[in-house]
């Protein structure tokens, strides 16, 4: 018997606190990680405009050097770990059985516990900040020997650890979930074939998680045999290697940086045809992409351990460039479904144009850096941190908007504002530009990252002020989405099931859906059920 | 079969690399790190091939209709319980009890065993 056949059986939902405490529908767990992480991101956002106001100047004294690395600290772990994967992860909960059309995810208990665990992990890292010595300073990376207890000696820095490792163990079991969802739990006619492109990114992810997580949670729990235990696994005093932590660490940590990516892929994939009015150019090649991008991911992590002499620079060298190839196909795809499409600039589509351009140019740096002899001068610097934030701030984050505007009426039955959302992403897109480009070149000149202040030299001064007033235009556009959101809630103005003419399954019912999520399915003989439901003159079969 | 496909294909791919790995640069922390990666990879693919002769999933089929998953309840899928939040609390409390009190810790294992319990239980 299909469990397809099964219906959920339950009370109509409660809207009550006890009734979010204690429920595994996916649907609500989905929304839970969203607005968790959008909670968190604006805590992680709000430390970033403290440290940017600190470097408006030089020699500013606005913050203390402990405080600023515990500041840098906190916005790393929180932006990484807390806000742009479990919002994927959030996204992925609420679409992955509306797109196949299954009634719930296949663990729904295993499903609550990772949110739960995500949520009091997330929060132990923050309570270290209470803590006498305060919160950990060794970075999102936690490098030994600085996160060793010979030099981070205080309790928030074994907060992070365990705050870190309850996150990992839930990511874990929630991509569990996720692979044995969609590989089991399609609708008639669903084959693999037919699943939505975020869905296949979804898998990809999963895998990803499997065969990079564990190696962090190893890596923590040696960190914190040695703070504790009299372990000495990174301590070269004692026959240690701190080598290693950078191993164990980038092991897990260049896979996640695809973990935090792939979803978003998955995202403008599915937004892109939507507003171009054609069907995804080369269904199978963005999949055959997304695990050729995971596969590759997972050989290049000493990349990131050029300088440590430590490493076979070539070997790195090589595959790192080598991901440049299938990250082209999909770029290659993403324009081929734009290309002569009926194209409208709503605001999710803006912010996949927005992604398109500020991931490029996060990939083209990263190119740059994959070269040793570009890393060598280039490591440390401010230039890294231009690269990365136009991968995961550009990239992702206009993604995770692009995805707010687009499923935020399938969600909770209303659309956001047009205007609004047009000026929110105006205000990210320019604000993200003018605090980040500059980055480049502080880097080039000669600017370290993670430093609390700088001499008044050269034009260090002019790019960090420009980078500053960025930081403040992408608050304002931040502000915009929140107003946004109290304007649309308050109108109420309720959606149908199919509000932007989409084409996958979860707007074929109820928005939002209902608890059991479907009355009844469409025909699927493609990979847009809904759209050939609505247009049966030109469906026709097969994927795309 | 795509399952199979994805998996033998990732742990062929991987055990590539963990072998060109050794031979290029003899480091043994990445060598053991993607030999364990192959490994698991090599694993869940075994597993699929057995898995996947019993398999008959609805959704593979591509002229299936939703009328052909339809038939007599099996089960139902629970909507609401308070085991999950229950379970995270006390894995957490175990976690923070750790590094700040050994009694937080202790209560954070025998929530964690009333968990299981509860668990086992609630699933029969």
């Amino acid at each position: 018997m299909s469990p397809i056949a099964e219906q959920a059986v339950a009370p109509p939902g409660r809207s009550d606190l006890l009734g979010w405490l204690t429920s595994t529908d996916h649907k609500r767990i989905g929304t839970l990680y969203v607005i968790t992480s959008l909670g968190f991101f604006l805590v992680a956002g709000a430390l970033a405009v403290v440290m940017r106001t600190q470097l408006a100047r030089p020699n500013s004294t606005l913050v203390s050097p402990h405080a600023f690395n515990q500041l840098f600290t906190l916005h790393g772990t929180a932006m990484i770990f807390l806000v742009v994967a479990p919002f994927a992860v959030g996204l992925a909960n609420f679409l992955i059985p509306l797109q196949i059309g299954a009634p719930d995810m296949a663990f729904p208990r295993l499903n609550a516990t990772s949110y739960w665990m995500f949520l009091f992990g997330g929060l132990t890292v923050f309570l270290g900040a209470l803590t006498s010595e305060g919160a950990a300073d060794s970075g999102w990376t936690a490098y030994a020997p600085l996160s060793e207890i010979k030099i981070s000696t205080g309790l928030g820095q074994d907060m992070w650890i365990v705050g870190v490792f309850l996150v990992s163990v839930a990511t874990i079991l929630t991509a569990i979930n996720f692979i044995t969802t969609t590989f089991i739990y399609r609708a008639p006619g669903m084959t693999m074939w037919r699943i939505p492109i975020f869905a296949w990114e979804m898998v990809a992810t999963s895998l990803l998680i499997f065969m990079a997580f564990p190696s962090l949670a190893a890596a923590l729990l040696l960190l914190f045999v040695d703070r504790h235990l009299g372990g000495h696994a990174f301590d070269p005093s004692y026959g240690g290697n701190a080598v290693l932590w950078q191993h164990l660490f980038w092991f897990f940590g260049h896979p996640e940086v695809y973990v935090l990516i792939l979803p978003y892929f998955g995202v403008v994939s599915e937004i892109i045809p939507v507003f171009s009015r054609k069907p995804i150019f080369g269904y199978t090649g963005l999949v055959i992409a997304a695990f050729a991008i995971a596969g590759l991911s997972m050989g290049v992590w000493a990349h990131h351990m050029f300088t440590t002499g430590a490493v076979d620079d070539p070997f790195f060298s090589f595959l790192s460039f080598m991901i440049a190839v299938p990250t082209g196909v999909k770029f290659f795809n993403w324009i081929g479904t734009m290309w002569r499409g009926s194209i409208s600039l709503a605001t999710p589509m803006l912010f996949c144009v927005g992604f398109l351009m500020n991931f490029l140019l996060g990939g083209v740096t990263g190119v740059m850096i994959a070269s040793p002899p570009i890393d060598f001068h280039a490591e440390d610097s401010y230039f890294i941190v231009a690269h990365m934030h136009y991968v995961l701030g550009g990239g992702s984050l206009f993604a995770i908007f692009a995805a707010l505007f687009f499923w935020w009426p399938k969600m909770f039955g209303v659309k956001l504002d047009e205007r609004l959302g047009k000026l929110c992403f105006w205000l990210l897109f320019v604000g993200f530009n003018v605090t980040f480009f500059p980055m480049h070149l502080l880097g080039i000149e000669g600017m370290p990252r993670r430093v609390f202040t700088y001499p008044d030299v050269g034009s260090f001064p002019l790019l960090n002020s420009l980078a500053t007033a960025g930081s403040y235009v992408m608050l304002a556009g931040v502000v915009a989405f929140a107003w946004n959101v109290v304007v649309s809630t308050r109108k109420r103005d309720p959606v149908g099931p199919d509000p932007w003419e989409a084409n996958s399954l979860e707007w074929w019912t109820s928005s939002p859906p209902p608890e059991h999520n479907f009355d009844d399915l469409p025909p699927i003989r493609s990979a847009r059920p809904v759209f050939d439901a609505h247009h049966p003159e030109i469906a026709k079969g097969g994927a795309g | 079969m795509v399952a199979l496909r994805l998996f033998i294909s990732s742990a062929v791919f991987s055990s590539v690399i963990a072998t060109a790995y050794w031979i290029f640069s003899k480091e043994p922390t990445g060598t053991f790190l993607l030999g364990v990666m192959s490994f698991g990879l090599l694993f869940v693919a075994g597993y699929t091939i057995v898995a996947e002769r019993e398999a008959d999933l609805v959704g593979d089929r591509p002229e299936a209709r939703p009328v052909d998953a339809a038939g007599e309840l099996v089960g139902t899928y629970s909507i609401r319980s308070p085991l999950p939040v229950w379970t995270a609390l006390a894995v957490s409390c175990v976690g923070l009890g750790i590094v700040v009190s050994p009694a937080v810790a202790a209560l954070g294992v025998v929530a964690m065993l009333i968990a299981g319990v509860l668990f086992i239980l609630q699933s029969r």
